[in-house]
């Protein structure tokens, strides 16, 4: 299964980023085989809707499951959409993130838990 | 000549200024541009003759026709349509109807709704106010459209005060880009200081003449006060603070049914912006 981690960095050693639209980096990481690369987030300089670019980008590329730290509504209705199982809530390093969801210690998320522009670093993004 | 009244901190008394003025010249076109929370009827009173709705155009998506609308998701830079696998989903509160999903998509697969946004008012406030407000519908972004239907009415030959959304995004650069002067309240505490900057910013960028109104004045320091005059910016009057003026405004009464001399004093301010354009 390939899983998609929000991430701060390019490694496994990276933190989980909290931001699912808005991370850096995605660990692409395939669990049959332990490979891995890392793509840059280009949809996180997106004017709006970030999270829905991202969740586009994320479905094209096959991914099943997105370990992050928090979704938006509109990322989770293009996930939900592609069929993509979103674990959110996730704060640790990248690795002991992919470990967690292999011993099936992670638990889905079924809805949104963020509003719309959690990760814009404004106050919601309206002025 | 339009003067726009604007600030960059909310709750400074651009709404008291821009009737306060309409109400001194009497004969006038009043703009409430602020429809997101428009309340100078509140004291204008107008008799409202006209309610006409304003739309936009938004997309919708024939569905079920193996049409393919990826084109149209990688077009939109609002990310306003989503493809996935070979269902799209649309974001309506995204959109900026700028119909480009249209020209892009499958032909004939992508049509156009009409969408109210909100609704412009029009009548008359005594004594001879042409008076208008625009009334953005809850929920909608769309406060731009509703700005850019009341533009199609200014009345350039006759005095125009328009009444602004306070700070400096882009629906206060609406209200000011056709202005001929705009007046900027602000009170005088570090956080009107701290805003009134911010909008001099926009407005000389912009290339407008302005001028500073402080209102509420005696309730904080004298900084705004002394940065104008280091700045070389005209401060056009100063408001008191005084609670009568506040019940005064709490009971939609003016300040010159308060003090008449304030009707003068707005007369003169209009005469000296309409000299200092002239210059």
């Amino acid at each position: 299964m390939i899983v998609a981690i929000s991430s701060t960095g390019t490694s496994l050693e990276s933190k989980v980023d909290p931001r699912f639209g808005r991370c850096p980096f995605f660990i692409i990481y395939n669990t049959d085989d332990d490979s891995f690369e890392h793509v840059e987030n280009q949809a996180r300089q997106a004017m709006g809707g970030a999270g829905i670019q991202t969740g586009q980008m994320i479905a094209g590329r096959g991914v099943k499951a997105v370990i992050t730290g928090n979704v938006g509504p509109n990322a989770f209705r293009v996930l939900a959409a592609a069929g993509v199982k979103v674990y959110s809530g996730v704060s640790d390093q990248v690795s002991d993130a992919v470990q967690k969801l292999k011993a099936g210690e992670l638990q889905g998320t079924s809805a949104p838990d963020v509003s719309s522009h959690f990760g814009t670093g404004g106050g919601g993004g309206n002025n | 000549m339009i003067i726009s009244v604007a600030s960059g901190k909310g709750g400074t008394g651009k709404t008291t200024v821009a009737c306060n003025m309409a109400l001194s010249v009497g004969y006038c076109q009043f703009m409430d541009y602020d429809v997101e929370a428009p309340n100078s009827s509140f004291f204008l009173k107008p008799d409202i003759k006209h309610i006409h709705k304003v739309t936009i155009k938004q997309p919708y998506f024939l569905r079920g026709t193996g049409a393919d609308f990826s084109e149209c998701a990688s077009f939109c830079n609002y990310n306003a349509v989503a493809v996935v696998g070979d269902d799209v989903i649309f974001f309506p509160e995204l959109c900026h109807g700028c119909g480009g999903c249209l020209l892009v998509g499958p032909e004939g697969a992508v049509r156009e709704n009409d969408v109210v946004v909100g609704e412009v008012r029009n009548g008359v406030a005594s004594p001879s106010i042409d008076y208008y407000m625009g009334d953005l519908k809850p929920g909608s972004m769309r406060t731009i459209s509703i700005q850019g239907d009341m533009d199609k009415s200014l009345n350039r030959d006759e005095l125009v005060i328009i009444d602004c959304p306070p700070g400096t995004s882009c629906s206060m650069v609406f209200s000011v880009k056709d202005c001929d002067y705009c007046i900027l309240v602000t009170e005088p505490t570090p956080y009107g200081l701290n805003d009134l900057k911010l909008s001099i910013e926009v407005l000389e960028s912009m290339d407008k003449p302005f001028g500073v109104i402080i209102n509420r004045d005696g309730i904080g320091d004298d900084e705004v006060e002394k940065f104008c005059k280091n700045s070389g910016i005209k401060i056009l009057a100063m408001i008191p603070n005084k609670r009568e003026i506040a019940e005064y405004y709490s009971r939609g009464d003016s300040l010159i049914e308060y003090d008449s001399s304030w009707k003068s004093r707005f007369e003169e301010i209009v005469k000296e912006i309409e000299k200092d354009i002239r210059k």
